[in-house]
């Protein structure tokens, strides 16, 4: 990689849209204020891994990571990031605003269990947060909540059949 | 007869907490391995295991009462406890271990049989003279009926099963115009869920709190209450925190809701413990919702502040013995909070997130009790429900409760699985908690976020993002080795490692 030296920034964005920029070479190092302090990743036997971070220990995952999307859960929450380089994000900021976002989620089974009721239909509008299916798991009824604002184009989910973790339940294009 | 050996008709934490008191009785224990579970903590406490791993039947052995019968037999026991769920409200069961000349350690099969039907339940509290929402007298055959007695107590009215129970087959109705509909859909749901299509109505009370008063009684007919349990922090009816003592009742409402308890428990000639769940709603009127004839989950947050082992209590009063206590007795000192920490994914609305815990550790301290029935290695399975552990924290009063609760969520240590614990961290810092004004409504409705994290968590979450991308993309560094206070690792071989699953 040629232009890795010249990398001043990388920017971490949230999916709620934060946005945190470190300088390279990254330190592990995090400033508060006017004080540096020590970030460090360890494990061991007993906890597993974590983050060491102001004489605090903090349980850390992996959950996943693909290309420069990575899945962390940190002390028990998880969040996602897309890791940007300067030039990543200039071209990101230009495609986003000349053709909008035209993607496909894929809402699945998040655990085993039986399909109670389907609330959507094929060509129905969705919400962020609003339940698509409700599956029946582990003696509870559960909402399944589309991820996304969008418009429902496929439905897999039949209400009173069982289902496999990861089974494809609808397809919602993003709008 | 006196217990000498006893089957634990349960698994979990539950299970353990049984045995332990059965172990300080010097009273052996019988559990009952699975193949759901078959290495689940709970077999190690006890000492005698029933192998019903090749049982290929569909129902849960602990559902099947037959097999558990058979079991008794088979082992020698000559007592049953149920723990809680499964078949502990189940008044056959009961009466097929009485049967058998097996102790059923709980009520009679009479008593569990009139408080698990709503109709008769409120007949007898009618009777009892135990105040109670404004509602039909007996079940309802048809809408029109429904509509009638509606119009008569006021909406909004509250369409419940007459054998329900956790919230299945109940309807809020709020006009007139929707009763036909709901009346029908409750209907069919209490037949689908309970084999019983009889619904009844009440006058629904907006925004309450739950309050529930624990009661022992002894087969001399004694009867008396241990105080009460806040129990208004639920989510679709299902309780996640439980304190005791409640701040919305003061001594003088205490006494007289305690006495009505007493009142209800003694007219179904009540022995062993049991608790007695009211309503109370924001002009401190409360009203008797029913009786849960076991042991609650929740039972802990009683044995702290009034010291008193509910177990043992119920394991003495299967033998006969007469209640060593008089309501006088009863001194309630300090605060006591429980947190079911369950493997469940608060951010996508509390769903059950089974897997395997891979590694856990528990504060010790001296105001922290916990009673799990997972170690590191254990997994929660689909089977049964998704609780990890409940954490149970006393202080000298509420205040006091929540500074220790707040200390001791930070060292709740549990990977492998996503739990509520953020959810609790942000509970306990929550001004509507602080202040004791919530409701069962509080977590529907005043809450905007269901999980707390500090504003440098997700900072140190984006740096560790961000590391892993340098790694992985522009080859940086080599790994270092801290050995004296744990190793180093680069997230690099991190990822490696989860890849491999």
């Amino acid at each position: 990689m040629n232009d890795k030296l010249q990398i001043k920034k990388l920017y971490a964005l949230s999916s709620e849209n934060r946005k945190f920029s470190f300088s390279m070479p990254l330190k592990n190092k995090i400033r508060i204020g006017k004080r540096d302090y020590i970030v460090q990743i360890k494990a061991d036997e007993k906890l597993g891994t974590y983050i060491l971070w102001k004489n605090r220990k903090y349980p850390v995952e992996i959950v996943r990571s693909r290309q420069n999307k990575y899945e962390i859960l940190f002390n028990d929450i998880s969040y996602t990031f897309t890791v940007e380089t300067p030039f990543s994000l200039q071209r990101m900021k230009v495609l986003s605003s000349k053709r909008g976002k035209a993607e496909k989620e894929i809402v699945r089974a998040p655990m085993p269990g039986k399909i109670i009721d389907v609330l959507v239909r094929e060509g129905s509008d969705v919400l962020r947060g609003e339940p698509v299916v409700i599956l029946e798991a582990m003696k509870m009824q559960n909402e399944i909540q589309s991820p996304v604002n969008g418009k429902i184009i496929h439905v897999s989910a039949k209400a009173g059949t069982n289902v496999m973790k990861d089974d494809v339940l609808v397809e919602i294009k993003v709008i | 007869m006196k217990i000498n050996k006893i089957l634990i008709a349960n698994r979990g934490e539950i299970a353990i907490r049984i045995m332990k008191t059965a172990r300080l009785m010097k009273i052996s224990t019988v559990a009952v391995r699975t193949a759901a579970e078959p290495n689940a903590m709970y077999i190690s406490y006890a000492d005698e295991v029933f192998d019903n791993c090749e049982d290929i039947s569909d129902i849960p052995v602990f559902l099947d009462i037959e097999k558990l019968i058979s079991i008794a037999l088979k082992t020698g026991v000559n007592a049953v406890h149920p723990g809680y769920g499964f078949l502990a409200e189940n008044a056959y069961f009961a009466q097929k271990c009485i049967d058998n000349n097996i102790i059923y350690i709980g009520p009679s099969p009479d008593a569990i049989y009139k408080m698990g039907n709503k109709t008769i339940a409120r007949k007898l509290a009618m009777k009892s003279r135990i105040p109670m929402a404004m509602g039909s007298e007996g079940n309802i055959s048809n809408e029109e009926e429904a509509i009638t007695i509606a119009e008569k107590i006021g909406y909004p009215v509250i369409i419940k099963a007459a054998s329900g129970g956790g919230g299945r087959g109940m309807r809020i109705v709020r006009k007139s115009e929707e009763m036909e509909k709901m009346f029908v859909i409750a209907s069919k749901e209490a037949d689908k869920a309970f084999n019983d299509p009889s619904v009844f109505i009440e006058k629904y009370i907006e925004n309450p709190k739950h309050i529930e008063f624990q009661i022992l009684g002894d087969t001399k007919g004694n009867v008396i209450h241990l105080g009460e349990r806040e129990c208004s922090i639920q989510r679709k009816h299902q309780k996640l925190l439980e304190e005791a003592p409640s701040c919305a009742l003061d001594s003088r409402l205490r006494t007289a809701m305690g006495k009505m308890a007493v009142q209800i428990a003694k007219a179904v000639n009540y022995h062993s413990a049991g608790t007695v769940e009211f309503l109370l709603d924001s002009d401190k009127k409360f009203y008797f919702m029913e009786m849960n004839t076991r042991i609650q989950v929740e039972h802990p947050v009683t044995e702290v502040i009034t010291g008193i082992d509910l177990i043992e209590q119920q394991i003495r009063i299967a033998n006969g013995e007469e209640l060593k206590f008089r309501q006088e007795d009863i001194k309630l000192k300090g605060w006591a909070i429980e947190c079911r920490i369950n493997a469940e994914d608060v951010q996508a609305g509390f769903a059950p997130d089974p897997g395997r815990i891979e590694n856990l550790s528990m504060p010790s301290d001296p105001c922290v009790r916990v009673d799990t029935g997972i170690q590191a290695g254990s997994a929660i399975v689909a089977n049964y429900d998704s609780m990890i552990a409940k954490l149970i924290v006393s202080g000298k009063d509420r205040k006091d409760a929540i500074k220790n609760c707040k200390m001791a969520l930070d060292k709740v240590w549990i990977k492998g699985t996503k739990t509520t614990l953020p959810f609790f961290r942000m509970l306990i810092r929550h001004h509507k908690f602080l202040d004791g004004t919530f409701t069962t409504a509080f977590i529907e409705k005043d809450l905007e976020k269901y999980y707390f994290y500090s504003e440098y968590e997700e900072m140190l979450a984006a740096w560790l993002a961000t590391k892993l991308f340098v790694e992985e993309n522009l080859q940086e560094d080599s790994i270092n080795v801290d050995f004296s206070n744990g190793k180093e690792i680069s997230p690099w071989l991190l990822n490696k490692r989860m890849n491999q699953f």
